[in-house]
């Protein structure tokens, strides 16, 4: 297992075959960011995972999936949680700057700034950012990536809880180690690294035996989402400058005209009465 | 005693939709508040899928280009020159004024932590769509404002006020076209960051030029709609000659609309498109009963001269336009698993804006000239540049 480095970007591995589904990270991570528990329910669809999703009180949940393979049925276990992006769209939306990227890795979320406008849920790509839809003045929720830990060297709460499937470190280190693992075992593992790419990069990777659409993963563009509007708000200065700029010769032109005529016409009228009082000197 | 008996009668002396709209706003008031008291978990069917409803949809999104009349039309009479449309321009400021006032209304009702609004002003994201659009619908309001304050000094005869504000007419219809612009545009800028979540018939990375084309377009069948009716119940003269003359500007601007949007649709969008019936009906509705349709009528109008389907054509377009911004913010992105459905509260709440737009307009309508020609009185005499 690697150590958390501070002084570098730091990731998370999880190997989903690995993982038992014992929800040990799900208890840590209650355990330590003190959330809530939540009533559950028995429901049909997606699983018989519970919660049925994250939520204000459940920053990290094991999915349970079940698919068919050669005709049986199979099943197997997908943490989700906020991913970490390394240019994520939630920092880029925010208005007011509520959501940070922080060079030791998390992307952390700060309280004080966040004036509620929610567009960081609409636009993370992977729906981690979560709303106090209980509360009166509601805050956003997510996963931080237990910052207040990395800070001091520690790893992740539930990477700690994690017998099997977890590991945490600096990204060249995890990457490393996830590759070594798809070349090492070929037929235990899809030749895919699930978060390397996704949304431009992110600080969770996955690596399982069987597609990740099956497992429910969904599929999300390569680019870096900012990368998307930063093209048309980067023209804002120009195009605010440009139609000032335009439609004030415009209004100089058009008004040009008539003033021109206007002056031409007070002109001959002077000449008019001057020559008028002239003629009668 | 004698106050509250001329309250009385200026109630009394309202047409009985009037009255209506003053009942509607009281009780979208008081949903506010109980939104205040309980929540928005409480009182909206908001949730983590839904995380923005009808206010976002309606509010905001829909709200703001049905208010760019004003620019548009400041722009045409001003900068291109086409005077004679002049009289239309007063009308437009007050609507494009209370439309941006009841925007900020909105997005304060949707704000999860309203008291902290004014962030905005202080931590600057640049990257931020909303940043940006929330700045420009600050400054663009206290821009309507100012050119607002024209029919007021002229109702207490304050010279001095008019003949500043007049000295600023000119800059101040430039820089309104200049902000309207960007957050006409950026508007769309919001939802170009919705990649993978909302549908290709919709998703484009010419977004935000195409909100800005489709506002200009509602914003002057907006002034279309507005000057029909205060002919019809307001007793205001009758402007048909003038909107005909407004009505030639149209097919271009839609015609121009509908080229980028299906241009851009079949070479800029992503694939597939017509996968689901539902957003496919959703969309043929949008494009031909709200777009292409209107700009058949107002093209055929706009050759014979003929006023008589004006107000038809305007509305169909702009029920296009709001069919459009639902579309994209609320339809596009909705997930068949998980309905979402605006709750009482929310509903009521979009009523009561609706409705004190159109009470506050025929309140100020009645008592302030927002109507009157005008002629420049001789006693403003005006700096020579911005004489028309
Ligand atoms: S997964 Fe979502 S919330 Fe987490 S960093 Fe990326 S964009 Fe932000
Ligand atoms: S809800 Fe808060 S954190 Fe999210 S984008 Fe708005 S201000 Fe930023
Ligand atoms: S990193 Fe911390 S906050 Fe995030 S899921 Fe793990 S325990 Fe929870």
């Amino acid at each position: 297992m690697s150590k958390v480095n501070i002084k570098k970007g730091n990731v998370f591995l999880i190997d989903l075959t690995k993982c038992t589904g014992c929800r040990g990270c799900m208890v840590a991570c209650k355990q330590w960011n003190q959330l809530q528990a939540e009533e559950t329910d028995f429901f049909s669809g997606e699983g018989y995972q519970n919660p049925r999703s994250t939520s204000e009180h459940t920053f990290t949940l094991i999915k349970f999936r079940e698919y068919e393979k050669n005709g049986k049925i199979e099943f197997s276990f997908y943490k989700e949680m906020c991913m970490h992006c390394d240019d994520p769209a939630c920092v880029s939306v925010c208005p007011v700057n509520a959501f940070v990227k922080t060079p030791e890795g998390p992307v952390i979320y700060e309280s004080d700034l966040c004036i509620g406008c929610r567009f960081c849920m609409i636009g993370c790509p992977f729906n981690m950012a979560k709303y106090e839809w209980s509360k009166k003045l509601p805050l956003v929720k997510k996963c931080d990536g237990c910052y207040s830990r990395i800070k001091e060297g520690l790893e992740p709460a539930c990477v700690t809880a994690c017998a099997t499937a977890m590991d945490y470190g600096p990204h060249d280190e995890i990457l490393k180690m996830a590759q070594q693992r798809l070349k090492q075992f070929p037929d235990r593992y899809l030749d895919k690294i699930y978060g390397k790419d996704e949304a431009g990069g992110t600080g969770v990777f996955y690596l399982t035996s069987e597609p990740f659409e099956e497992l429910g993963f969904d599929t999300v563009t390569k680019r870096a989402l900012p990368s998307y509007t930063w093209p048309a708000l980067s023209l804002v200065p120009a195009t605010f400058l440009t139609v000032g700029a335009g439609l004030s010769a415009l209004t100089w032109i058009t008004n040009r005209r008539e003033r021109i005529e206007k002056e031409k016409n007070e002109k001959l009228d002077k000449q008019n009465s001057t020559e008028s009082k002239e003629e009668q000197i | 005693m004698s106050a509250a008996r001329s309250i009385s009668n200026e109630f009394n002396s309202y047409h009985w939709f009037v009255k209506l709209m003053m009942m509607l706003v009281v009780v979208g008031a008081v949903s506010a508040i109980i939104r205040f008291v309980f929540g928005l978990g409480a009182t909206t069917n908001l949730s983590d899928r839904y995380p923005w409803g009808l206010w976002v949809s309606f509010d905001i999104v829909t709200a703001v280009p049905l208010a760019a009349g004003a620019f548009t039309l400041g722009a045409i009479v001003h900068c291109f020159n086409i005077k004679k449309l002049e009289p239309l321009v007063r009308p437009a400021i007050v609507t494009g004024f209370l439309g941006y006032s009841l925007v900020c209304v909105g997005l304060l009702v949707d704000l999860g932590q309203p008291h902290k609004g004014w962030h905005v002003l202080i931590h600057w994201n640049l990257q931020s769509p909303m940043f940006e659009v929330a700045m420009c619908v600050l400054a663009y309001t206290t821009v309507l404002f100012i050119e607002f304050l024209a029919p007021v000094a002229e109702k207490f005869g304050w010279k001095l006020s008019i003949r500043v504000l007049r000295w600023f007419e000119l800059p101040l219809v430039i820089l309104a076209a200049s902000i309207s612009t960007l957050h006409q545009s950026s508007l769309w800028t919001f939802f170009v960051i919705a990649v993978d979540k909302l549908h290709n018939l919709w998703y484009n990375p010419l977004l935000p030029l195409l909100f800005f084309m489709s506002a200009i377009c509602a914003g002057i069948c907006i002034i279309i709609l507005e000057a029909i009716s205060c002919h019809k119940w307001m007793g205001q003269p009758n402007e048909d000659e003038l909107l005909a003359t407004l009505i030639k500007i149209l097919p271009w601007t839609i015609g121009a609309y509908i080229i980028v949007r299906i241009l851009s649709m079949i070479f800029l969008g992503g694939r597939p498109v017509f996968d689901t019936p539902v957003m496919t009906w959703l969309f043929a509705v949008e494009m031909g009963v709200g777009f292409i349709l209107p700009f058949i009528m107002f093209s055929r109008m706009s050759i014979q001269n003929n006023v008589r389907f004006m107000g038809s054509a305007a509305a169909l377009l702009i029920f296009g336009v709001i069919m459009n911004r639902f579309n994209v913010s609320m339809f596009g992105m909705m997930d068949p698993n998980e309905i979402y459905f605006p709750s009482m509260i929310e509903s009521l709440v979009t009523l009561g804006i609706i409705a004190a737009h159109i009470l506050l307009f025929v309140v100020i309508a009645r008592h302030f000239p927002i109507f009157e020609h005008h002629t420049e009185p001789e006693e403003h005499p005006l700096p020579a540049y911005s004489r028309s």
